[in-house]
């Protein structure tokens, strides 16, 4: 993340600076009394079809604070809903409303417009799944004859030698079940979502880590889904499954120079 | 045999309205959300980059040591006991899998939360 200098100004100076939490449509628009950073107040900052959902910057710098994070996350989750809502990343303060409006909702308008239309009754869903250690290491045992035979030979202290063998094989066994499973489950839950958020990075005993976009409609269908694939996997794999969420993985501005 | 879809059978999985610990929370917040360009002129201030502490998947002899040691250790006897009492649908066995099914789940996933909060908040404090 790109850190930037904040504007300079008098240390003592009132400040007008407003941190800003995501964009609604001006008519579902809202305040939220004490919901703030700091526990000030949220306003809306309407320009034309849009607000912003805003409050005064606290003074000083945003520091990533536990109760701060929570709130940023907090007063999306209320204005979600009202409506329907465009995420911002936590940390964004502008100079004041008018700049706010000059930098942000007038020559976004469209896109913003656009974006809230196309998100309306969509929800994001987060789901994860995580092996079990001990399920899945017998599983490997059971099902690889090579490390069977390694784990037998190794049983009260193997030399170094084979047991870097056995373990170099039994992470691999690991890696080609979890790109396994994890295409599987992906491609069922996908299949129900119109867009999907996959993580990358690779965690050990994780399979999944992803957000799907779904429409309200489908909620149903995709809890139906998960209930299905947590029975079919009890035992060997442990999922979370948390929503309806703001779609903070699906928002995106186009890159303007 | 990975994902066997049988009957819809309840209590497994409850979804979560909103994320049970701050790490998730965290990453909807400060890696997702919309960012705008620089050329605004915005001030993103003070956010150290956070990341959740968890085990990443390196291949090491550390890692191929750590699994030999684990498969030695396995109580296969147990494990298999387990695997068969998923199958017939009770919740007997013990050890490895066994354990009651949809509360084991909830706790599993309760630890990694925690285990993660734990390391984000001191990187938070950190900050």
């Amino acid at each position: 993340m790109a850190l930037q200098t904040p504007p300079t100004r008098a240390p003592r100076e009132l400040s007008t600076a407003l941190y800003c939490y995501g964009v609604t449509s001006a008519d579902a628009a809202a305040s939220q009394p004490n919901a703030g950073l700091a526990g000030v107040s949220v306003e809306p900052v309407c320009f034309r079809k849009l607000a912003a959902l805003t409050s005064a910057a606290p003074p000083g710098r945003v520091r990533a604070r536990r109760a701060d994070l929570l709130r940023h996350f907090d007063v999306l989750a209320a204005a979600f809903k009202r409506g329907t809502v465009v995420p911002l990343r936590f940390g964004i303060v502008f100079d004041d409303e008018a700049s706010l409006v000059r930098d942000f909702l007038e020559p976004r308008h469209d896109e913003l417009a656009g974006m809230l239309r196309k998100l309306r009754d969509r929800v994001e869903l987060r789901v994860t799944a995580h092996y079990r250690e001990q399920a899945i290491l017998a599983e490997i045992v059971r099902e690889s004859p090579r490390v069977a035979r390694l784990r037998e030979q190794t049983q009260g202290g193997g030399s170094p030698p084979l047991l870097m063998e056995l373990g170099e094989l039994v992470s691999a066994e690991l890696q080609a079940r979890t790109a396994r499973d994890g295409r599987a489950i992906l491609q069922r839950l996908g299949a129900l979502a119109e867009a999907y958020d996959l993580s990358e990075e690779q965690i050990e005993h994780q399979l999944l880590r992803a957000s799907f976009l779904v429409e309200r409609t489908r909620l149903k269908a995709f809890d139906e889904a998960m209930e299905e694939l947590a029975a079919a996997q009890a035992g060997r794999i442990d999922f979370s499954y948390v929503g309806p969420l703001p779609p903070h993985s699906f928002v995106s501005l186009e890159e303007r120079r | 045999m990975a994902i066997a879809t049988q009957g819809t059978a309840s209590n497994y999985l409850q979804r979560a309205p909103s994320p049970s610990g701050l790490a998730d929370v965290v990453e909807l917040i400060l890696d997702k959300g919309l960012v705008i360009d620089a050329y605004v002129r915005i001030s993103v201030i003070g956010i150290e980059l956070i990341t959740i502490d968890a085990r990443i998947v390196i291949a090491s002899v550390d890692t191929y040591l750590r699994f030999a040691e684990a498969v030695n250790r396995l109580d296969l006897t147990q494990t298999e006991a387990a695997g068969l009492a998923e199958l017939r649908g009770d919740n007997g066995g013990g050890g490895g899998g066994g354990d009651g099914k949809a509360k084991g789940m909830m706790e599993g996933a309760k630890d990694k939360a925690s285990d993660a909060k734990k390391g984000l908040k001191e990187r938070v404090k950190g900050d």
